[in-house]
């Protein structure tokens, strides 16, 4: 008897400690419940796999411009060896996230060919009127009165076409200037050569806005050597008709002369400014990419959810009546055909409630939509055991048995079947753990921890409930537990 | 207390009909495959074919307004700037006009706010508390499906691998069956309803696939346990143990499966619009589940 006891003060114990845990560890929400965004990071390889040391170094890039762009409580974590998940929670637009990190940020410092002095001029003036044309473009869209300005754009963009002798391959008008301006931007780089300085010698940048106008720039800090080597670069064409091009992504965002005083020394002090037009945003944006560095791999990115905060409370609401009425209307039924072992299984049923939750803050377990079904799901599977022991019971009682032996037999016979039962549950659940995504994994986590935990709560609680109501002689009449059955003729 | 479903007598009938409903589902797998737009045997989701899903409400004084969705359509196009994704767009109202959702092909997080702002234009003002929005790139979506084919595969292989160590091969061999005309007659049911009612299924669904397999497979094992165990201590004939087994765990087997397609049904009734088809597609598995463990497993076990 004083074991038996022992067990019901364990129970006790193990509930203060959840209880506690519950209080002291709030459970996490996911984004579907809580709002927020969350994008899917796919790591582009065209040859072979991605290795763990590439995974590692796109991370901690991405990691350094998630920092840099100042989001708050943001969650980076890598998946399935290729992909990387960020969380943004609340309503932080994941617009921005999604154009600072997309980029690969390779910056090049490049020097202008010989002899291309008047190639690369015509290609400016180019550029220039195709960014004009893009504005105009816009500015057409959103003033309605399309058609004759429309025209007009056509035409400009045929005379470019023209004097590129080359022609867009797009359906519609605006992909046919996008097109034009990437072939522009590729040519003008075409026109630069390499050198060894690249976005590798830097340690910092910054951005300030510039004194005579509106615009901004990005600073550029080298380190020792990458000053020495711009030093060098910026001697070599100081004086000469040729350009330093600082080229972002195969774009040349900015091209300069360097002055004959520089022809001795080059520029030292190991740094420079980019001005190129830049917008607060862009230049920020900018400042962000360089300070994380550039991306080993390039990445996409291919998945984006949002959920506003007003949804997600209303899914938690949802999702609360859904799990309380279905614990409620399974206990009805239970205690209806069980009565006593009824209500011993609403009550460990209860239990089983605090003990999953517990578990969840413990490990812990972000709580998602799907999580939650699990967990609701596997609500029905926990009564499953409870009813293969009432079903073995009850017959032992039929059987004329006394109802301790009833019980003790009852308990003992079901075992192996519950047990054996829950094991096809949790190789799904393995499998779906394995190959799942995130979201999916969230399902499996919830289900397995709920059908592990209903072995302890199914077996040994009801068992020790059952026991302690047992020592209470009002409570051992048999016709307590053999009920008149709805399904009996 | 005795349950006596006649289960030699109706042999012929429970196959009869488990054949109907198998040919029922190939039925409507070979007409989804060929017969609709997508070709496929089942209509599959953005989360396998990509796309660009949103929803968002109004902010309506007291009742919204009624709009046509093909009117907002003509206003989305006159102000769009990329009109690709226009020629394949769909656009719905739910809940008395409140509601919006819409469905594209895929874009990037720019053209979608940009499909806001200008949806704001239109239908506006929005409440973008109330925003759930989904953009899935084709290259992950084609990821997914292979994943979760993958994950089907290998967990039906591991399902069988359990069941032939644990029985011998002839109650493998019928536990097997029974799972496969589940998971069939589920696969069919919603082939039906992606051609009917154009229900998409998405990664979710496949879970609900797995979920079912061990959960019908379960019901299966623990009645031909009871099976095994009267076999060897009852002296009646072969037939008539297998009939009495199933009765004795009829009961416990349905009350199971009630006591699983209450908490679903209750997030089918009360819980969020995103686990209607999940919740629908397992109670359905379940019942079905039940069904072939009571009556078709057993059934096939008996001698002629």
């Amino acid at each position: 008897m004083k074991r038996k006891q022992g067990w019901l003060f364990f129970i006790i114990f193990l509930l203060t400690l959840s209880v506690y845990l519950l209080i002291n560890y709030p459970l996490q929400l996911g984004l579907d419940l809580q709002g927020g965004s969350q994008l899917t990071l796919q790591i582009i390889k065209e040859e072979g796999k991605v290795t763990r040391d590439e995974l590692e170094a796109v991370n901690s890039v991405i990691d350094k411009r998630v920092n840099n762009l100042g989001v708050s409580e943001s969650n980076l974590q890598t998946l399935g060896g290729d992909q990387l998940i960020l969380e943004l929670p609340g309503e932080q637009s994941p617009l921005v996230a999604s154009r600072v990190l997309g980029k690969t940020a390779l910056l090049e410092f490049r020097t202008q060919k010989e002899g291309t002095f008047t190639d690369l001029k015509s290609l400016q003036l180019q550029r220039l009127s195709i960014k004009d044309l893009i504005d105009q473009y816009s500015f057409a869209e959103k003033n309605q009165n399309e058609d004759t300005f429309i025209k007009v754009i056509k035409d400009d963009l045929k005379d470019i076409e023209q004097q590129l002798n080359y022609s867009s391959t797009s359906n519609d008008l605006y992909g046919k200037l996008i097109e034009i301006k990437k072939y522009v931007d590729k040519e003008i780089t075409n026109l630069f050569i390499k050198t060894d300085l690249s976005g590798k010698d830097l340690i910092n940048a910054g951005r300030r806005q510039e004194q005579t106008n509106n615009n901004w720039e990005v600073l550029l800090t080298f380190s020792n050597s990458g000053g020495e080597k711009f030093a060098e670069i910026t001697k070599s064409i100081a004086g000469t008709n040729q350009l330093l091009a600082i080229i972002l992504d195969g774009e040349s965002i900015s091209e300069a002369s360097v002055g004959n005083q520089f022809a001795n020394t080059g520029i030292t002090g190991g740094s420079a400014t980019i001005s190129g037009n830049f917008s607060a945003e862009n230049a920020r944006e900018l400042e962000v990419q360089l300070k994380g560095g550039s991306l080993p791999l390039p990445i996409e990115i291919v998945e984006t959810n949002t959920i506003g905060a007003l949804l997600g409370s209303k899914n938690i609401y949802k999702s609360l009546y859904a799990a309380i009425s279905g614990l409620i209307f399974v206990g009805i039924f239970m205690i209806f055909n069980y009565r006593i072992l009824g209500f011993v299984s609403v009550i460990s049923l209860v239990l089983y409630g605090f003990f999953n939750l517990a578990i969840y803050s413990l490990i812990p377990v972000t709580l998602t939509l799907p999580g939650i079904s699990g967990l609701i799901l596997s609500i029905g599977m926990a009564v499953d055991a409870n009813i293969l022991i009432f079903e073995r019971i009850k017959e032992e009682l039929y059987d004329g048995n006394t109802l301790t032996r009833s019980i003790d037999s009852g308990f003992q016979r079901a075992n192996s079947s519950i047990v054996d039962g829950h094991i096809t549950t949790l190789l799904s659940c393995f499998v779906l753990f394995l190959l799942g995504t995130n979201f999916v994994k969230g399902f499996a986590a919830t289900l397995s921890i709920g059908v592990l935990i209903s072995l302890f709560t199914s077996l040994n609680c009801s068992k020790t409930i059952l026991r302690f109501f047992t020592t209470y002689q009002s409570l051992r009449q048999k016709n307590l537990y053999l009920p008149r059955n709805i399904f009996s003729n | 207390m005795k349950y006596n479903l006649e289960l030699i007598k109706n042999k012929k009938k429970i196959i009869g009909f488990s054949t109907v409903l198998i040919l029922f589902s190939i039925l409507g797998i070979l007409y989804s495959t060929f017969n609709t737009s997508y070709k496929k045997p089942i209509n599959l989701g953005m989360d396998f074919v990509g796309g660009n899903e949103l929803r968002i409400e109004r902010v309506c004084e007291a009742e919204c307004s009624n709009l046509s969705p093909d009117s907002v359509l003509e206003n989305l196009r006159e102000i769009s700037k990329n009109k690709k994704f226009l020629n394949n767009i769909k656009l719905q109202f739910q809940n008395n006009n409140k509601l919006i959702s819409i469905r594209t092909p895929y874009l990037s997080i720019e053209e979608s706010n940009n499909l806001i702002s200008n949806l704001d234009n239109i239908v506006g003002p929005l409440n973008y508390e109330s925003k759930d929005s989904r953009l899935i790139g084709p290259k992950l979506g084609k990821r997914l499906l292979t994943n979760c084919v993958t994950s089907l595969l290998v967990s039906l292989f591991a399902i069988s691998l359990y069941l032939t160590i644990r029985f011998d091969k002839k109650y493998a061999l019928f536990a097997l069956l029974a799972l496969f005309h589940d998971l069939l007659i589920i696969f069919g049911i919603f082939s039906w309803l992606g051609i009917i009612l154009s229900v998409e299924v998405n990664s979710l669904f496949a879970v609900s696939l797995l979920t079912i397999a061990g959960y019908s497979v379960n019901d299966t094992v623990v009645i031909f346990d009871r099976i095994r165990e009267n076999l060897k201590s009852k002296k009646d004939g072969y037939n008539e143990t297998i009939q009495l087994s199933v009765n004795e765990s009829f009961r416990r087997t349905t009350f199971t499966s009630i006591t699983t397609l209450i908490p679903l049904l209750s997030i089918i009734l009360f819980g969020s619009y995103s686990l209607f088809w999940f919740s629908l597609s397992l109670s359905l598995g379940i019942i079905v589940g039940s069904y072939s463990s009571i009556l078709l497993a057993p059934s096939l076990l008996l001698k002629e």
